[in-house]
């Protein structure tokens, strides 16, 4: 089982303060799977996530990542070869040129001394550009980073992804911060860059409509436990109605 | 019951806003007041201040400042603008002294200085330690700010012989608080998103700092000291006054002994000064955006 799966959570928690944000959850993905993580707001997707990133520590249960437990990386160099992350559009580093944007996605991999020598005379620049053409945007190699379009940015964070070659990537909301278009195309683009590279996708969503477009199965979460844990066919509109059912309680904003 | 919480937090901006309207108001009513005392209690005058007397003075000395009546005028004399020109790169020195001084003072304190919220993996011991630190460097930074450069330059005088140095030493005292509080914030106010997603792709610290902090605050801080050195060379002739050297010394000089033509020369080697740093200063801003 463990060869296959790239994530296992056993009676994996979480909690701040007295209520848990996530109640006692097992999960299983497996290598290659394109997953969704779909629910209101405040759920729990974004601290499901971050466990999964191994960026925050579970209270109680098991976690592995790529088969082995996640306390048994030493250092983040080791885990960012696991798991590669991206988030909205704010990741990046606005003042600098996006080409060194593009290769902090190699930093696990240098040394103090070539990161310094890159800072002022970037190395492996053809891995950088690879990168980038593969998102479209070869042309905005030393453009300043804050210059482009949300979307474009995106892409290059997409780029960096792509430089640091981890097994699964981990997508918090990607383009929740994109109109619809550039939303649809910086998804596809992703999906399409996982495929070519066999990687794991997990991504949350705000957009039902997306998941069911672009991911072969639908994780559902709701009050911090998992609602329902589907193939994408299998999802009907009543369930969606229900996900997002106000419950008492709860605030207006969960729509 | 949903009306009550609603209803107190109505209340209370209406009474903020109307300690705020009375304030206003009563700051009016004293300057009105205080205008009138000094009309009809001290009976000001106007016009006093156009008395003959004080016209024939301000002739005399605007006249003097034009080398009226006078044989040789400095500033129609090479050698004296030779001499000008010296202290005009004196006082340029003084003032790049000042700002390294500052900069390098600042740039060795601005990280214990602000509240970066760390990894949160360090030792309570560590983190009473930075807090020691941190409340040592913001004092520092306050008094040394607080203090201003004229009273810097007096009490520096005592140690040194009077020259360029005790000069930028009194400026870069004044200006190291400022700077420091001033980048710390800077600091404070990082962006962490794109420092978090360095770390998650395995940057290691030092390598968090070279491509995150550093690219994230230059520009910023390079603002900042741009703008005090600009602040500086304007301060340079008030140091000078109390004997910190440069083109305010002699301007000090030739006041006291009526050389006038020579203050006029004085202040238009300044003024170029002046006008050159704030030009090169908007030109290095403009390069770096
Ligand atoms: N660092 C934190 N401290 C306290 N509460 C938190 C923290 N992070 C998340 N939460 C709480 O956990 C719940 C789930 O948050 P999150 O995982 O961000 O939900 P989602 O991403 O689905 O919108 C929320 O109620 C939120 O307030
Ligand atoms: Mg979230």
């Amino acid at each position: 089982m463990s060869d296959t799966a790239m994530f296992a959570m056993k009676q994996v928690s979480k909690s701040y303060g007295s209520a848990y944000t996530l109640h006692p959850l097992n999960l299983h993905i497996s290598r290659g799977e394109l997953v969704a993580l779909i629910g209101p707001s405040g759920a729990g997707k974004t601290t499901c996530l971050n466990i999964l990133a191994g960026t925050i520590e579970p209270d109680a249960g098991l976690l592995h990542i790529a088969g082995k437990p996640a306390s048994s990386y030493a250092s983040g160099k080791h885990l960012a070869k696991a798991v590669g992350i991206i988030r909205q559009q704010f990741d990046l580093v606005g003042s600098l040129p996006v080409l060194h944007n593009v290769l902090a996605g190699r930093l696990h991999e240098w040394g103090f001394g070539k990161s310094l020598l890159s800072f002022l005379f970037p190395q492996d620049k053809h891995i950088a550009a690879d990168a980038l053409n593969r998102v479209g945007l070869s042309d905005k190699l030393y453009d300043k980073t804050s210059h482009l379009s949300g979307g474009e940015q995106q892409r290059v964070a997409l780029a960096r992804l792509l430089v640091q070659q981890p097994q699964a990537i981990l997508a918090d909301e990607p383009v929740a911060s994109l109109d619809p278009a550039r939303a649809e195309d910086v998804l596809a683009m992703l999906v399409r860059l996982v495929q070519e590279e066999q990687l794991t996708l997990v991504s949350s969503l705000h957009s039902v409509h997306l998941a069911r477009q672009f991911f072969q199965r639908i994780i559902a979460i709701k009050e911090g436990r998992v609602f329902f844990d589907l193939p994408t066919a299998d999802v009907t509109e009543d369930h969606i109605t229900d996900l997002y059912q106000l419950t008492a309680g709860h605030g207006m904003d969960e729509r | 019951m949903q009306h009550i919480p609603s209803a107190t937090s109505v209340r209370k901006p209406h009474r903020r806003f109307g300690i705020v309207r009375v304030s206003v108001y009563m700051a009016f009513l004293l300057i009105i007041a205080s205008w009138i005392y000094l009309f009809i209690g001290e009976q000001a005058n106007l016009a006093e201040l156009f008395s003959a007397k004080n016209v024939r003075y301000a002739v005399q000395f605007l006249s003097g400042l034009a080398g009226v009546g006078v044989d040789h005028p400095a500033f129609l004399d090479i050698e004296s603008w030779k001499r000008a020109l010296a202290l005009t790169y004196q006082t340029l020195q003084m003032s790049l002294m000042a700002i390294g001084f500052a900069t390098l003072g600042m740039l060795l304190t601005v990280i214990p200085a602000s509240r970066v919220v760390a990894g949160g993996t360090e030792s309570a011991l560590l983190r009473a330690w930075n807090r020691i630190v941190y409340g040592l460097v913001r004092a520092m930074y306050v008094i040394s700010r607080s203090v201003p450069e004229l009273i810097w330059a007096m009490m520096i005088i005592f140690f040194f012989k009077p020259g360029l140095l005790p000069g930028a030493i009194a400026l870069a005292l004044h200006n190291f608080g400022i700077l420091g509080k001033l980048c710390a914030e800077v600091v404070e106010d990082l962006d962490m998103r794109p420092i978090r997603n360095l770390a998650s792709s395995g940057a290691s610290k030092a390598q968090i700092l070279i491509y995150g902090i550093i690219p994230a605050v230059l520009p910023r801080f390079l603002t900042y000291i741009l703008y005090r050195w600009e602040v500086i060379i304007r301060t340079t002739i008030v140091v000078g006054f109390v004997g910190a050297g440069g083109l305010g010394h002699e301007f000090k000089l030739s006041m006291s002994w009526f050389h006038y033509t020579d203050v006029t020369l004085y202040l238009l080697c300044y003024l170029m000064l002046v006008f050159a740093v704030d030009l090169i200063s908007a030109g290095l801003r403009r390069w770096m955006q």
